[in-house]
């Protein structure tokens, strides 16, 4: 298990825009992973992508429809990691199309609103797919999402933190309102991705992509994070 | 339970009414485009048929009374609007009557408001068309009745299995299973079949038997086999005519479509040209005509208001001043009666009805972030959500089964905004969701039978595109799902949304004309995806950032002009006939059956209703009525 406390740190973007840039050239490796975010409807899960992208909180997020691809880049060491976010439709009626986006997933961000007890038991149902369905060495977040309602709070944060540690679930309660922990929970996923494992990670799946011209120290697997 | 008529007794065991015949044999063409009522009835000694009668009387197109019903009581039920039972004809002998034992199989599309019957051998027997609801109750009570089995080849098609026949039922099911003319993937179209008939004949069934024997697990075409194909036969067609004498090709390879003709948008809609064509009490006589100005240039937004409720079948076109006065005081009192049903719920009730309380739940998530940028809906405790979402509420008790689902929300928002009334709003939105609900479903089957269909579409138009995204995990044209659910409200400004949801409301020019919009934005950005070498994500990314760039005007104008190029090619096929609501020939590569002279259709009967006359404001070839109208118009303006 691992928890990290409430705390907002600030890692280097390595660029908003996504594109992956290495400014000590060859040294730095390359990696991406596919990451999906789940979770009951109007829980945060666009707002979180929209923070982590572009910095951004929009208090009216209009719902997603079908689904929205985004990417972003973040640097740990010098190891560049590119997200591939998948941002999905959260209303039960949309489930069936679930499978087509976690497939392949190397990382999952299952969220709920610390508000809402039902979210938090839609997220565990989630877990439980991820675990059944998904790909076994899928990263799993649990991100317990408007922390800035804490006064509302229908989560308890050692309930959620319990059930984390029980299914082996990375765990931060977050706020796209505030940033809080939002960089923060991404990081740790990047941080927990598998390293030096040319079977697992992006090459694993079938899922991991070309990279864009000039990211060509990543065509290589294995070559992966540091 | 049973009654007499021509010395049969004949027992009623389903009753559909307002069933449109929409193509049928010679002697019936007296009857074709009249509305009926559909029944599967049983005689005396076992037999059933299928029979449809027209109705006598002008019926109102009010759908209150046309409802479906299962009737297995001796009562009829054939009534007009007024409720008056019909004095039953003496006998049957104008029905329109299809022994069981006749129908091989049937095919269900547009939505399941269409059902044709076939007798398995080259002919289509009769198609319907299902104005009110669809033939989903009929087609499930006749499954009660016969075997069916859907065709491998086409879904939509089911095959009736003959029960007392176990080698029939064997080489239909074998056939059905056998999948050898897939829908779009390669079908062969035989050109000279007249000159050199047996050569030809032997020809195909060689390659049937290649295709059967050789490979029986994996018969489609490799994608990159197909795209070297698709390349060599363009550039071999490039270079030489003798492949044009060929005796077949693969057909979803080969795009030599006739050059896209431009279509500019015409003047939209005025109110001269509305009061125009209202007689002195307020009727609407061509509503045919009307629609075709507005699919050309939309309605001058003042106009809008009232327009939609026709468009959207709140009223009726052929209605009165008085009559409609009378409709907004019933419809009123219905909507606020079916308000009063959930706004006296009491909390205990919620509880214990967890289906209702979870519609509810999504409701206000989704309500409070709908179009919240638009002045209309802006600001804290704006009351115009509250309407919003009691609009949504009223509708998960009109019709529960579907109840809220996510998009359901953007697709009122504009309706409101333009009505600015509560009730007219409602039974606007009813009008779109009837149009829509299969957008719904929880299976998510309309929304995939429309990727799929569109699929078909861009194959035929745009090979290349068409290959091009199967070959990178995009052949589900997933990437289409929003544009597709919410009917572009999420790519669109409010007033280009509302200008492009009016067009498309007129049903004009063609069935599924939405996809062809599709395929004309994908058309616009082929060369970026190709060129960029997107793959299934970056074409999603790319699409979804299409978002308030497209320009509507240039949209519509290209996909009418896509719409012309299909229309007019010497290729098309029945399956993009279908597609598209054109009529099928039975003469095409498809089926190779010869073109049969006892299948009528609508557009050889002189009726116009459901394929718009060619006309733009540079082509324009209008049809007498037309001319009269514009005429009218014309005097009206002086």
């Amino acid at each position: 298990m691992e928890h990290t406390e409430p705390h907002s740190t600030e890692p280097e973007m390595a660029n908003r825009q996504g594109a992956a840039q290495r400014p000590n050239g060859a040294q730095g490796k390359i990696c991406q992973f596919k990451l999906v975010l789940l979770g009951e409807s109007a829980v945060g899960k666009s707002s979180l992508v929209l923070r982590f992208v572009k910095g951004q909180f929009h208090e009216y997020q209009e719902s997603t429809i079908g689904a929205a691809f985004l990417t972003q880049t973040v640097c740990l060491d010098d190891t560049t990691v590119k997200f591939e976010i998948w941002d999905t439709a959260g209303q039960e009626r949309y489930h069936s199309l679930a499978p087509m986006y976690y497939r392949g997933a190397q990382a999952a961000i299952v969220v709920y609103d610390i508000t809402n007890q039902d979210t938090f038991g839609r997220a565990k149902t989630w877990v439980k797919e991820l675990q059944r369905q998904a790909s076994p060495t899928i990263v799993i977040a649990l991100a317990g999402n408007k922390q800035d309602l804490a006064n509302k709070r229908m989560v308890e944060y050692e309930e959620a933190q319990t059930y984390a540690e029980e299914n082996g679930l990375l765990f931060m309660e977050t706020s796209a309102k505030t940033a809080l922990n939002v960089n923060d929970i991404f990081l740790a996923i990047a941080k927990k991705l598998p390293k030096y494992d040319q079977n697992q990670g992006q090459s694993g799946q079938g899922q991991g992509r070309r990279l864009a011209e000039g990211d060509q120290g990543a065509k290589t697997p294995g070559n992966c994070c540091k | 339970m049973s009654e007499s008529s021509e010395g049969e007794d004949v027992r009623e065991l389903f009753v559909q009414d307002g069933v449109l015949l929409f193509s049928a044999t010679a002697s019936f063409i007296n009857f074709v485009k009249s509305v009926g009522t559909l029944m599967i009835t049983e005689y005396v000694d076992n037999r059933r048929f299928v029979e449809w009668k027209p109705i006598d009387v002008t019926v109102d197109s009010d759908i209150q009374d046309q409802e479906w019903a299962v009737v297995n009581t001796v009562e009829r039920r054939v009534r007009t609007l007024s409720g008056n039972v019909l004095p039953e004809h003496k006998n049957r002998s104008k029905y329109l009557r299809i022994n069981f034992e006749e129908i091989k199989s049937f095919r269900i599309s547009d939505k399941s408001r269409r059902l044709t019957f076939n007798d398995g051998k080259t002919e289509q027997i009769c198609t319907y068309l299902f104005q009110h609801g669809n033939c989903e109750h009929l087609v499930g009570f006749l499954k009660t009745l016969v075997k069916t089995v859907p065709s491998r080849r086409d879904k939509h098609l089911f095959i009736i299995l003959n029960m007392n026949d176990p080698e029939r039922e064997r080489i239909d099911k074998s056939f059905a299973e056998l999948n050898v003319c897939n829908d779009s993937n390669y079908v062969w179209n035989i050109w000279n079949f007249q000159e050199r008939p047996v050569v030809t004949t032997l020809e195909a069934f060689a390659k049937i038997t290649d295709l059967v024997y050789r490979v029986p697990q994996h018969r489609e075409m490799d994608d990159d086999v197909k795209e070297i194909l698709n390349k060599s036969i363009t550039e071999y067609q490039h270079t030489s005519t003798t492949l044009s004498n060929g005796e077949y090709e693969v057909i979803d390879c080969v795009s030599d479509l006739p050059n896209r003709r431009d279509f500019p948008r015409g003047r939209a809609l005025c109110s001269e040209q509305w009061n125009g064509v209202q007689d002195q009490e307020g009727r609407i006589e061509d509503s045919e005509c009307l629609k075709l100005i507005i699919f050309q240039g939309g309605i001058v937004p003042s106009l809008r208001q009232e327009v939609w409720k026709y468009l959207l079948d709140y009223y009726p076109w052929n209605s009165t001043h008085s009559d409609r006065q009378k409709l907004i005081l019933q419809k009123s009192d219905e909507y606020f009666s079916m308000k009063l049903q959930w706004k006296t719920m009491t909390k205990t009730q919620e509880d214990n009805f967890t289906d209702y309380k979870e519609r509810k739940t999504q409701i206000e998530k989704d309500v409070t972030r709908t179009d919240r940028t638009i002045d209309f809906y802006a600001g804290d405790n704006n009351p115009n959500l509250q309407v919003l979402n009691d609009i949504l509420m009223t509708y998960v008790m009109y019709n529960f089964d579907l109840g809220y689902v996510q998009g359901m929300s953007d697709l009122l928002s504009p309706i409101l905004h333009l009505m600015q009334s509560e009730v007219d709003a409602f039974w606007c939105f009813v009008g779109f969701m009837n149009q829509l609900s299969a957008n719904f479903d929880a299976d998510q089957v309309g929304m995939k039978e429309q990727l799929s269909n569109l699929h078909t579409l861009l194959a035929f138009i745009d090979p290349e595109l068409a290959t091009y995204l199967d070959n990178h995990d995009s052949g589900n044209m997933f990437f289409c799902f929003r544009w597709l659910l919410v009917w572009f409200k999420r790519e669109l400004s409010e007033e280009d949304c509302m200008s492009f949801w009016e067009v498309m409301w007129t049903g004009f020019p063609c069935e599924n004309f939405h996809l062809l919009v599709c395929c004309a934005i994908l058309d616009q950005e082929k060369q970026s995806i190709i060129g960029n070498n997107y793959g299934f994500t970056e074409i999603l990314k790319h699409i979804n950032e299409l978002s308030g760039q497209l320009n509507i005007e240039k949209i519509l104008n290209d996909a009418q002009g896509i719409f012309y190029q299909i229309k007019e090619s010497d290729r098309l096929t029945d399956v993009i006939r279908v597609l598209l609501g054109l009529p099928v020939l039975y003469n095409s590569s498809l089926d190779n059956h010869e073109t049969s002279p006892f299948v009528i259709s609508i557009e050889t009967s002189n009726e116009s209703s459901n394929h718009p006359p060619e006309c733009s404001v540079d082509d324009v070839r209008i049809s007498p009525e037309e001319i009269q109208f514009e005429k009218s118009i014309s005097s009206n303006f002086i």
